[in-house]
């Protein structure tokens, strides 16, 4: 991503992206970068911060203030607008950071670890906007090593190691097993699972596992969050066995 | 130091400026390009001319509104690490520097204490200030990666350098300015309290302010106040001054008088009553109705004279296309003080030949055009002489001067505070040019450097180079002192002597090339013109230091700008 933007020099070959040397400047009025860190300026706030950017697009003063103000709303930092980045959390540098890449309205999004350092509320809102910006028609392009995230927001994904790519794909294409079929029922008794297994040996198959689907800790962790919001104050109350 | 007031030769800084510049970059290229031949082959010098390609369009396609967010970006940053604090430290000084200045002095030294001590201690408060931010900008930046969220908007690397330039120019300005305002009406505070005007309301403000330049005050004998000559005090003097040569007791001429026995040969004596003199040539140009001479001369006795007297003085204006020699009426002069005369455009004398008082036009008839290589323009001849015998008077080309109309003292004082903001600009220039190649401390050791020996070393570099500064380069100096050997001691005539000198020719050609590189900062410090009482030249101050700061901010923006464009912002 990095030789992308121009912040490091192939040591051999070219780069071209939209069609423009990697050390071509102008290509940069399509892109939007979300760095690492969000190694932003801290001493300004977020509405500084967007104006600062938007002068770098040679925007119109207009311009900075409406897209300023729709870009907090659509990472949620109104009431922290006029705070200096200094007192930000690491969710809130993140999201300001992310604001600051879509300043320009950019056609390809290059995202770096994006949900890195967040806390799971944090990062389900950071995937919640790729996706928005997906639907709305942008090319996002993101690098992540935390890969149920990868999983959840991509489409396609190349994998790269040791400098070399050694898979380029759609995400379900690349993780469907081929040699195996998957069924999902309503809950079914003892006998049933007798009969879908006789069933299955007609057809020289074998029922390898069954039971309960579980859902992920990050869903697990969201519904409760979810349940406190809407009924403040319910808490964990624990059942007479585990009293005793 | 001089006061001068010659006219800057633009197109020769500008010719001598493209010579320069235009060589070092030719160098620069022609090296690249063998370098790149060298080592990549015919693809190197390709790669180097896109770059050259690249850095012409990226110069032409500058961005004013890019500049001037990473500009304001520069001030806002400025202004909340709370650089400006520096105006604390300034007004705590300037609140207790009166206590240390001595008030026992003539007014025109306290005056001329108050303007360096003002003016110095706005320089040294500014210059710490805005070598620490300029040095540490961009490495800043770097070091926690918020330039890479600039690098990768349509942001060029130029643009980058001249933002944060003019930014910290910007922070400078701002300091300089404030301070300077403070710093005047300290200034003004200084004098002693019984040479104040007693003035108030509207007229008070506007002798604050230099706009009252001829006033002057009666004395109040009912409240026991003196007469009061602001005009001593508050005023720009603009000196012309001109060549100076002697003649001595036989009337022959020679560039020096006597010498008196005093090791400072600043000045040279001509003895009293004899034909000795000393002959000034002024170069004048528009005829005006009268013109204000004013000297100041030293006296050296060699018996008392006349007791309550001092020594009596002649001018004698001289014409010698036409053989005329005009005498003014002698008069004494002031010792360790200035001495005004006034010769009106009628001059009346008593000649000698003709037995008759004759009146002549002081234009017409004495201002003669000077065949001299030197002058090759109009000038007045004015010849200097001591009327007491056995007394000697002693005179610099500086000692005597055509005073021409004065200007305001805070006109002068002002352009004295431009001159230490357009220093803070050169020091921005050379700071964040240097930040970008290398990191914060060093760029700030760098750029100290560069300021220390432009302020005061460069003399003491051009002496080494030259061959004027006994003791030889820096090899057979260390020489010298291991084998405690007298600089006036000749060296043996060895092999290994043989090789130590040239090894010293070698390294003193590097000096030599830093000598050129490095500009002679002192004439940004404009601070003895107006201490002195003289007003700060357009052309050998202003102008000069003005082309001198835009001369290096040029280089320093390419080499900005290609120092950023080829280094790695990513790489650790």
């Amino acid at each position: 991503m990095k030789l992308l933007l121009g912040l490091l020099f192939p040591t051999e070959g070219e780069i071209t992206i939209l069609g423009k040397p990697a050390s071509d400047v102008s290509k940069n009025e399509w892109i939007g970068y979300l760095p690492e860190e969000s190694y932003l300026y801290r001493f300004l706030n977020a509405e500084e911060t967007l104006d600062f950017y938007g002068r770098l697009f040679d925007m119109s003063p207009q311009q900075r203030k409406e897209r300023s103000n729709q870009l907090i709303e659509l990472v949620g930092l109104q009431n922290a607008r006029k705070r200096q980045l200094k007192e930000y959390s690491k969710g809130m540098t993140r999201r300001i950071g992310l604001a600051q890449a879509l300043i320009n309205n950019p056609d390809l999004i290059l995202l770096d670890e994006p949900t890195s350092g967040l806390d799971p509320l944090g990062s389900r809102d950071m995937k919640d906007l790729i996706v928005k910006l997906k639907n709305e028609g942008k090319t996002v392009v993101m690098c992540s090593h935390l890969l149920a995230d990868v999983q959840d927001v991509c489409d396609r994904i190349a994998i790269l190691y040791a400098g070399e790519l050694k898979e380029l794909g759609r995400v379900e294409d690349l993780l469907k097993e081929q040699n195996e079929t998957e069924l999902l029922t309503s809950k079914l008794s003892p006998a049933a699972v007798a009969d879908v297994e006789a069933a299955l040996a007609k057809h020289n198959a074998k029922l390898i596992r069954h039971g309960h689907p579980t859902n992920s800790l990050e869903d697990l962790f969201l519904k409760t969050v979810q349940k406190s919001q809407e009924r403040p104050g319910q808490r964990y109350v624990p059942t007479a066995s585990e009293k005793s | 130091m001089t006061f001068d007031r010659d006219p800057f030769a633009l197109l020769t800084g500008l010719r001598d400026w493209l010579l320069v510049f235009g060589g070092f970059v030719g160098i620069i290229f022609s090296a690249t390009i063998l370098v790149a031949l060298g080592i990549y082959g015919t693809s190197g010098p390709v790669a180097v001319m896109s770059r050259v390609w690249q850095g012409l369009h990226d110069f032409t396609h500058l961005s004013p509104k890019r500049i001037w967010a990473i500009s304001r970006l520069t001030i806002l940053e400025a202004w909340r690490r709370k650089a400006l604090w520096v105006f604390a430290v300034f007004a705590f000084l300037m609140m207790f520097a009166g206590w240390f200045l001595d008030s026992e002095l003539r007014v025109d030294m306290q005056v001329k204490n108050a303007v360096s001590f003002a003016l110095t201690t706005v320089l040294w408060l500014t210059i710490p200030v805005l070598l620490l931010l300029s040095c540490w900008g961009i490495p800043e930046d770097i070091r926690v990666r918020s330039l890479h969220t600039v690098v990768t908007k349509p942001v060029r690397r130029n643009e980058i350098v001249m933002g944060r330039i003019l930014g910290f120019s910007a922070v400078s300005a701002t300091i300089v300015a404030i301070m300077g305002v403070v710093g005047y009406v300290w200034v003004l505070r200084q004098v002693p309290e019984d040479h104040q005007p007693r003035l108030s309301g509207w007229n008070r403000l506007c002798l604050a302010v230099g706009l009252l330049p001829n006033i002057s005050i009666e004395a109040d004998p009912k409240n026991d106040l003196p007469a009061i000559d602001v005009s001593a005090k508050k005023f720009c003097r603009m000196p012309v001054y001109g060549t100076l040569e002697f003649v001595d007791r036989e009337g022959a001429i020679a560039t020096k008088g006597i010498n008196t026995g005093d090791i400072w040969e600043f000045r040279s004596y001509i003895e009293g009553g004899t034909k000795a003199s000393a002959r000034y040539k002024f170069a004048v140009n528009d005829p005006v109705d009268q013109l204000k001479l004013e000297s100041r001369f030293e006296a050296f006795r060699t018996h008392k004279g006349r007791i309550g007297q001092s020594l009596l003085v002649r001018y004698v204006l001289v014409n010698p296309t036409k053989s005329l020699r005009v005498p003014l009426p002698s008069f004494e002069i002031k010792e360790f003080s200035l001495n005004e005369q006034f010769i009106n455009r009628e001059v009346s004398y008593y000649d000698e030949d003709l037995k008759d008082t004759r009146t002549v036009d002081l234009f017409k008839d004495l201002v003669y055009f000077d065949e001299d290589e030197k002058l090759k323009r109009n000038v007045l001849q004015i010849e200097v002489q001591c009327l007491d015998s056995g007394q000697y008077l002693g005179m610099a080309r500086t000692d005597f001067f055509i005073r021409l109309p004065d200007r305001s003292f805070l006109m002068g004082y002002f352009k004295a505070v431009f001159g230490i903001w357009l220093l803070t600009v050169f020091i921005v220039s050379i700071g964040v040019t240097a930040s970008t190649f290398v990191k914060g401390p060093v760029a700030t050791m760098l750029t100290f450097s560069v300021l220390i020996v432009g302020q005061g070393f460069r003399d003491f570099m051009i002496k080494l180079v030259t061959g004027e500064q006994k003791g030889g380069g820096p090899i057979e100096s260390w020489y010298r002192l291991v084998t405690h050997m007298n600089d006036t001691l000749a060296l043996p005539d060895t092999v290994g002597v043989q090789i130590m000198q040239g090894i010293d020719k070698v390294l003193l050609s590097g000096l030599w090339l830093t000598q050129h590189l490095i500009p002679d900062l002192s004439s940004f410090v404009m601070s003895p013109y107006v201490a002195n009482g003289f007003d700060v030249p357009w052309g050998m101050a202003m102008f000069r230091s003005l082309a001198m700061t835009i001369g290096y901010l040029i280089p320093c923006v390419l080499i900005g700008y290609y120092s950023l464009t080829l280094r790695e912002l990513e790489a650790k």
